[in-house]
């Protein structure tokens, strides 16, 4: 095996960007969660994002169509959550399956409706890297970080900015509140409910964006598994990163580069037939989340998690 | 208030039972109603559709066989999944038992040098239960001694379970001589009799006899009683005396045990041989069928006919009518929020 | 506030109560739990709309969509159970629900500091701003509170139950910083059970009784068993009992002629010592034992360990150290079911959460911790006749107001709630039973009730720990007495040696002789709830 050829710089541009969609799930999902709302259908609106915004960019051939139709697919699955968790107050855990299983379902549909009959997958044009100039020459920084595409520093940004949203802004401060002592909340006046609903759509528009730009910045075509599991990585890493954005974005970088570095090592040892079998490395990503949200689970979950996390808050409930 | 409870009457019996009876029949009619727009947009007809539909599931013999043999591994893992669901234990990863089932019992009877056929078969399903169970184990002991949320764990490792699967497929119990990936045949002795005239193989009377059996547990044992008081209130089961870790992990090792046993009956009665084709995303469907049979016994069986209806019905209609078949996946997954609602307005 | 009605369901709450505030009054509002107290000013802060009535301030109408018009028009309120955010800062729980720009910067957060900083200093009220919450002791989180409202400019302060949560000593350091925000004219509205304090604090106070109002007298007007007649409308023995007095176990006078021979020591505990739920010690040492017949309280403010200790005794929590022992043999490491199976029992502090499964019937509710034992059933079959048959004796037995024994329990009042709970255990075969908060939120009639239940338990032969917050009750029921200060066993006292201040005192930290002054950084340490 050719370890430098695993090991070099390219690993590294190509872990941050396959984290990228991961990521901004994830973030959005500790959002959510910080929040007080436990949002499992993050899978599920991944997946619709990631269809909308190929059939956006598909249909009007553009990137920027796809990703507003990826997020808005997002947004929309997100009211579907809010619905059933924060205005109907049903069992948050079997709401988010049910979205996940109605965004499978209606994806596979439309999907095959759309595109069944072509035989072939269908492709979308593949969007270009930029090169910022100057901070690209940077040796070994510069092509990891300063040579991605849009997408990749639009979800960087976005990534940032939750972090600011949550503990620079007022809003932020209720959404904080909220998920902790949602009792104390309403006593000084903040609109539980309605902070609830906000923060949901804000997780399901990053998780639509991380579909799409899964899709439209990273594969260029779609097939139903395509989000393979990434919305359940995503909120195993948000009890990874204690619910704070920047770890959880810490995290997701790591499940990237550990992704990237699996493809790599299939890839140069000889695939089907190598001595060690490759679906070892396949599931090595799975088995990498499982053991470190077990870790952080065992190490600091009670103290850390959102207090109210996963209870509908219903005004005047005596004890 | 969770879906537990609503699945639940204890007060009043019968008012309780017809309005969540009422409830589920409304959001079954919901849910066909939305999937008729469905069809609409697909370019078909609903009614003619539907007509289709039901006529190739149960118009005929061997329709009915074919939904008898999708409601054999519905019926099994929905079981294990409402017993579970009871206690609120969220085992999303009955796909990865049912793979782990399937490949303990698969590799019993091609490794076994037994002849005895009917103890060949007694054995695997036994091994299809161990290993079901043993994936189960797994994410029960991480729930309850650590805390971890079994919903990602169990995902995860469902992720894990069917690369674990494919890889004993691919190589040690490959078959060299078969076109596509797939294990060596089980012998044919092993394989699960059909019944004469029904096209389906026998497995299906396994989830009927646990049909009873399960009511059983869930409705007259202590132990079903417990379950129910962990999944309306752990706090309060505990300071009773129930041992809230001890039955997490019993109610995981069961859910999967069943998962593992439909695993292993839908090699011998089906394919014959493993394949990672194995499911048809059974242990997702059982969910649907969980909670659209509201976690009873009775409830869980008449989904899992329903559901099969609707798989066979819609493979029928996208032959005769031309329709994508997923559409019975879009169905599938508007009828599950559809139920949800109907629940809570049932309540209120 | 005049005219206002509020009903919750079928409960009318309210029933057209007037009460009037003037500016730079201290106004108590007195009644029993229940009376409606606690809904009036709920209703004033805008946490509910009332059914019917006017309210008025300065005298324009006052309207009142939520918290943020009263807060908007003036009004700030002190809850019973403090409403912050443990995790935030207290400047952030005061920015909490703010109008205000979207930024919130360090910069903002420093000015909102300071104007704590000031406030604090000119009322005696010191707190950190930039402590978190859940750091703070009980007294300081109080403290937080009032300087919320005031920070809002509050002209009209409503506190719930005050000295509730606070160590005697923390409660008389209040009454004088009241005092001071009364005289530049705040107007305090002060919502309590206890009449010494109403008596001793207010300028005014006003009676409420099932949702009715009574009186509004002077304190010099009046006397303690005069209000004490008025809060409960009826005769002497409960008019006694509401003032803390004279309740007398029925027959302890005789029990007390009988010779005790040794005493067998029921329930014991030794040398406890446990983690509580954010990794800081709870118990440390705690070792005590009740005898069969007696009743031992372990008296204390909440937060002090309490929880831990019910938890590690029924077998929900493993102590780090230390054994239990019940009826001679050792339980320290046997699980809940084996223990209650030996004849241990607990009645839950949060009777609602721990004590009762609400979506099930009150039937099952009755037998549930013997579920799988004879007579109502086998470990593998469910006798439901007997379940149905048990549950109509104990309903006969208890007094439980029920209109079927297969009523969901979460329709249950306090009191009955409560009576399920004592049915379930006493109706057993008990050998030790621990009580938590008995009869807090209770009225009366139901306290009287409970009391009379664990009397009777006693002199039956059951040993009884009585944990509590409640000093009434503890000089009440109990032959002995511990104090749990911060983990830890404080002081002893038998039944004769029963003396109040000292009680309090040691529930506040401090040993018997010593006077205590100001020790914010002490208190600053403790684990709180």
């Amino acid at each position: 095996m050719d370890w430098s050829a695993i090991f070099g710089v390219s690993l590294f541009a190509a872990g941050l960007r396959l984290a990228m969609p991961t990521a901004l799930a994830a973030v959005g999902e500790c959002f959510c969660e910080r929040a007080g709302v436990l949002n499992l259908g993050l899978e599920g609106m991944m997946l619709a994002g990631a269809f909308a915004s190929f059939v956006g960019a598909d249909y009007a051939d553009s990137a920027a169509v796809g990703v507003a139709a990826g997020i808005g697919a997002g947004v929309a699955l997100g009211a579907v959550m809010a619905f059933l968790s924060v205005y109907l107050k049903t069992e948050q855990v079997i709401n988010g399956i049910a979205v996940v299983i109605f965004a499978q379902g209606l994806t596979a549909f439309a999907y095959e409706k759309l595109y069944g009959q072509s035989g072939a997958s269908p492709q979308i044009t593949p969007l270009s890297n930029v090169r910022i100039p100057g901070l690209a020459s940077i040796p070994w920084l510069g092509p990891v970080l300063f040579e991605q595409n849009v997408l990749f520093y639009v979800a960087l940004a976005l990534t940032l900015g939750v972090w600011v949203l949550l503990y620079r802004t007022r809003f932020g401060l209720s959404v904080r509140a909220v998920g902790e002592a949602p009792a104390a909340a309403d006593a000084a006046a903040v609109h539980v409910d309605r902070v609830r609903w906000l923060a949901l759509l804000v997780c399901g528009g990053m998780a639509g964006l991380g579909g799409a730009v899964l899709v439209v910045g990273q594969l260029s075509l779609f097939n139903v598994g395509i989000t393979a599991g990434r919305g359940w990585v995503a909120i195993a890493l948000v009890i990874f990163g204690r619910w704070n954005p920047l770890l959880v974005l810490g995290g997701a970088l790591l499940f990237g580069l550990t992704d990237a570095l699996q493809l790599r090592i299939q890839a140069s040892s000889g695939g089907i037939n190598a001595s060690v079998p490759y679906e070892l490395f396949q599931a090595l990503p799975y088995l990498v989340t499982l053991a470190v949200m077990v870790a952080a689970t065992v190490r600091s979950r009670r103290n850390a998690q959102p207090s109210a996390l996963g209870v509908p808050f219903t005004k005047g409930v005596s004890q | 208030m969770t879906t537990v409870e609503l699945a639940l009457p204890h007060v009043s019996r019968r008012a309780g039972q017809i309005r969540t009876i009422g409830a589920t029949l409304a959001a079954v009619a919901l849910g066909l109603a939305a999937g008729s727009i469905l069809i609409v947009i697909a370019g078909g007809r609903p009614w003619s559709t539907y007509r289709d539909m039901a006529g190739g599931a149960y118009g005929s013999l061997f329709g009915f066989g074919a939904v008898l043999v999708q409601t054999a591994p519905l019926l099994v893992i929905g079981l294990g999944l409402a017993l579970a669901f009871r206690g609120r234990v969220y085992n999303i990863g009955a796909e990865g038992q049912f793979y782990i089932g399937a490949l303990a019992g698969g590799a019993a009877v091609i490794l076994l040098p037994l002849r005895l056929y009917p103890l060949l078969i007694a054995l695997a399903m036994v091994a299809g239960i161990v290993g079901g169970g043993a994936w189960g184990w797994v994410v029960g002991k991480l729930r309850a001694r650590w805390g971890v949320n079994e919903v990602i764990s169990s995902l995860l490792l469902n992720y894990i379970g069917i690369f674990v699967f494919s890889y004993a497929v691919r190589n040690p119990l490959r078959d060299p001589e078969a076109s596509s990936l797939a294990s060596k045949a089980v012998p044919d002795g092993s394989r699960l009799p059909t019944f004469p005239h029904l096209f389906t193989h026998v497995g299906i009377l396994v989830g009927l006899a646990l049909v009873p059996l399960v009511w059983y547990v869930m409705d007259r044992t202590p132990f079903g009683f417990r379950v129910r008081m962990m999944g309306l209130n752990a706090d309060a089961a505990r300071v009773a005396g129930v041992d809230t870790s001890r039955m997490i992990v019993r109610l995981m090792v069961i859910s999967g045990g069943l998962a593992g046993l439909a695993g292993i009956v839908q090699v011998l009665g089906v394919q014959g041989r493993l394949e990672t084709t194995l499911s048809q995303g059974y242990g997702f469907t059982a969910i649907v069928v969980a909670l659209l049979g509201r976690l009873r016994a009775v409830g869980v069986l008449l989904a899992a006919l329903f559901v099969s209806g609707l798989i066979v019905g819609g493979q029928a209609a996208s032959i005769d009518q031309g329709l994508p078949y997923a559409i019975v996946l879009g169905i599938q997954g508007v009828f599950v929020v559809f139920v949800l609602v109907a629940d809570r307005f049932a309540r209120a | 506030m005049e005219g206002i009605v509020k009903r919750f369901g079928s409960v009318v709450a309210l029933g057209g109560v007037d009460f009037d505030l003037r500016p730079g009054e201290i106004h108590g509002l007195l009644g029993e739990n229940g009376a409606g107290k606690t809904t009036l000013m709920n209703v004033l802060y805008g946490l509910f709309p009332a059914d019917a009535g006017t309210i008025s301030f300065d005298g324009r109408p006052l309207r009142l969509r939520g918290p943020q018009d009263a807060i908007a028009a003036g009004i700030g309120m002190v809850h019973q159970h403090y409403m912050l955010v443990p995790t935030l800062t207290v400047a952030e729980n005061t920015v909490l629900g703010e109008r205000g720009g979207a930024l919130l910067g360090r910069r903002s957060l420093e000015a909102v500091a300071a104007r704590l900083r000031e406030l604090g200093e000119r009322y005696g009220l010191g707190v950190d701003p930039f402590a978190r919450v859940w750091q703070l002791s009980v007294g300081e989180q109080q403290r937080v509170e009032i300087l919320r409202a005031l920070y809002r400019d509050a002209r009209v302060l409503v506190l719930d139950e005050p000295t509730a949560l606070l160590t005697p000593f923390e409660a008389e350091q209040l009454l004088p910083k009241l005092q001071t925000m009364a005289a530049e004219g705040a107007s305090i509205v002060f919502i309590t059970h206890h009449l010494e304090e109403v008596m001793a604090w207010t300028n005014r106070i006003t009676v409420l009784r099932h949702g009715k109002h009574v009186a509004t007298v002077r304190p010099q007007e009046t006397s303690t068993n005069e209000l004490a007649r008025m809060m409960v409308g009826r005769d002497v023995t409960l008019v006694r009992l509401a003032t803390g007095t004279a309740w007398q176990p029925g027959s302890a006078d005789a029990r007390r002629e009988k010779p005790v021979a040794a005493p067998t020591p029921v329930l014991c505990a030794e040398g406890l010592e446990a983690l509580g739920d954010r990794g800081t010690p709870a118990l440390r040492d705690v070792s005590f034992l009740v005898a069969a017949g007696e009743i031992v309280a372990i008296a204390g403010v909440e937060g002090n360990g309490q929880s831990e200790l019910e938890e590690v005794l029924l077998g929900i929590r493993t102590p780090d150290a230390g054994r239990v022992r019940l009826a001679g043999g050792d339980v320290t490491t046997l699980d809940t079911a084996s223990r209650l199976k030996r004849g241990l029992g607990l009645v839950p502090s949060d009777r609602y959460r721990r004590g009762l499964i609400r979506e099930l019937s009150v039937a099952h509710n009755l037998v549930f911790d013997r579920i799988g034992e004879a007579p109502f059933g086998t470990r593998f079959t469910l006798r439901k006749r007997s379940i149905l048959a048990r549950a109509v004796e104990l309903i006969e037995q208890f007094s439980i107001r029920v209109s079927r024994p297969e009523q969901a329990a979460g329709t249950l009042s306090g009191g009955n709630a409560q009576r399920v709970v004592l049915a379930r255990l006493l109706g057993r075969d008990l050998r030790c039973l621990i009580v938590a908060q008995p009869t807090r939120g209770l009225d009366v009639g139901a306290i009287e009730f409970v009391w009379e239940q664990l009397d009777a338990a006693r002199n039956g032969g059951v040993a009884i720990l009585l944990v509590s917050t409640d000093l009434d009750e503890v000089m009440a029921l109990a032959d002995r007495c511990h104090v749990i200060y911060e983990g830890r066993l404080v002081g002893e006292w038998a039944r004769g040696e029963f003396d109040r201040e000292r009680i309090g005192l040691a529930m506040g930290g401090v040993r018997a002789d010593v006077r205590e002054t100001d020790r914010p950084t002490a208190l600053a340490k403790r684990d709180v709830r």
